[in-house]
């Protein structure tokens, strides 16, 4: 349980910027490399950030990823939430990321394996420091030639099921209008925090 | 700590019929992950449950959730009020002679962790957590550092009879936070007994009070927090609701542990 914690942070660190080119292990390589190489230099934190900040939402597949993450309510919902909720969501999981950055200088990620399927795609990759190794799997999907992370498995956690699991359940008994709130309230929150 | 294993040996009691009922859906997704995990090239295994969008079914039953919430709440306090506060204070002492304590202990729990490989059928495992013990013991000063690990590349592999029950096929049951533990099932809970037997932490002091047991427990945790990087906090930080986000990774968490 104590591990959980710490991979449920781990979590976030991991969404990372992906760019065009041939295969999901180069473009998630470049992404990383491209993070690192900002994450282990001498900038102040908050210089990070902004270097950061941004090109988490650019290379995400931000609507694959709201898909999955509300399920069931994605068909239910009107072309006005979805929006609202893809601009939301996209915030909170960079705000997340941004957050946890100094977590996650001074490690390394190794490539262990790539499966491509058609438009489909996974990498098996651990994500090392000093102090921990962590199995990292992306999900993939290409689109218009680029590979789009859909989802990230920390220790076989779930980003988007865990995320869905939430969502849905605070769906249910608020619907959107208790979804956006909480959603707005914790981004305000997070701002705040740095 | 008797009183939370007796809590638990009453919950133990109706584990097998409460089982049954959520054991179904359960143990069809235990077997899924198993064989995503162990047939490598099962590529679709892994994402057959993606691009289902009706997937709306939660991941675990919570019928106590009024209860769990309770706990969660106090298990909250205790941490912002007491366990963090001691812990950061703790933190004087270098981390390196914090790690060893913590290599200890967890060395000692080593057969929990044989035992466990070895009822799950996994005898390489259970002969490579012999060897590390053995290792540890003598060559790690009593467990106090880890060259198991360090210098033959064998790390620890974390084994307990909640994850030996989802291997016989058993549903995880309810979702349950435990107090003072976190969060929980009614099978990983009922496994936590048997592991508090098999650990000889407990048996090599038998004459203890429960207070000196419970010590001990306490002084386990405020040692791990002092080497933990705010995770909790950070969660809290993120999710829009920590109970419910926590609840999800649990359950994914021990799911891909039965699975390995």
């Amino acid at each position: 349980m104590r591990q959980l914690m710490l991979l449920v942070c781990i979590f976030f660190g991991l969404v990372m910027p992906v760019q065009a080119v041939s295969t999901p292990q180069e473009q998630i390589k470049q992404m990383i490399d491209g993070v690192f190489s900002v994450l282990n230099s001498d900038l102040e934190t908050t210089v990070k950030k902004q270097r950061i900040s941004g090109t988490v939402q650019k290379f995400l597949g931000v609507k694959s990823l709201s898909q999955r993450t509300l399920g069931v309510y994605w068909k239910k919902a009107n072309p006005e939430e979805l929006a609202r909720f893809m601009a939301l969501y996209v915030q909170i999981l960079e705000r997340t990321y941004l957050n946890r950055v100094d977590d996650y200088s001074g490690g390394r990620v190794d490539y262990l394996r790539e499966r491509i399927k058609g438009k489909k795609a996974i990498l098996d990759t651990r994500f090392i420091t000093e102090r921990v190794e962590i199995p990292v799997k992306y999900k993939l999907i290409q689109k218009g030639g680029v590979w789009q992370i859909y989802d990230i498995l920390i220790e076989g956690v779930s980003l988007v099921r865990s995320y869905r699991s939430s969502y849905s359940e605070i769906l249910r008994k608020e619907g959107f209008s208790g979804l956006f709130k909480r959603m707005e309230d914790k981004l305000a929150q997070m701002k705040k925090v740095g | 700590m008797r009183l939370t294993v007796s809590l638990l040996l009453l919950f133990s009691g109706f584990l097998f019929a409460d089982l049954c009922w959520s054991a179904q859906s359960e143990v069809s997704s235990v077997v899924g992950a198993v064989s995503a995990t162990e047939a490598a090239d099962d590529f679709d295994a892994e994402f057959a449950e993606d691009f289902t969008e009706d997937d709306d079914a939660p991941l675990i039953s919570d019928p106590l959730e009024g209860w769990n919430r309770g706990v969660f709440w106090f298990n909250d306090k205790l941490y912002f009020f007491f366990l963090k506060p001691v812990a950061k204070v703790y933190r004087v002492i270098p981390r390196p002679a914090r790690k060893s304590v913590s290599n200890f202990f967890s060395n000692l729990s080593g057969p929990v962790r044989i035992v466990n490989s070895a009822l799950q059928f996994k005898f390489a495992d259970s002969g490579r957590e012999i060897g590390r013990f053995l290792v540890n013991s003598t060559i790690g000063i009593g467990g106090l550092f880890d060259p198991a690990d360090k210098w033959a590349k064998i790390p620890e592999k974390d084994e307990d009879f909640g994850q030996t029950l989802g291997v016989y096929r058993f549903g995880s049951g309810p979702y349950l936070v435990l107090p003072f533990y976190g969060p929980s099932s009614l099978r990983d809970a009922s496994g936590l007994v048997v592991d508090t037997f098999l650990d000889p932490l407990t048996w090599l002091n038998r004459d203890w009070s429960l207070l000196e047991h419970a010590g001990v427990r306490v002084g386990l945790a405020i040692n791990y927090l002092s080497l933990d990087a705010d995770s909790y906090e950070k969660i809290k930080r993120d999710s829009l609701d920590p109970y419910l986000f926590m609840r999800a990774a649990y359950v994914q968490y021990r799911l891909a542990k039965v699975a390995q």
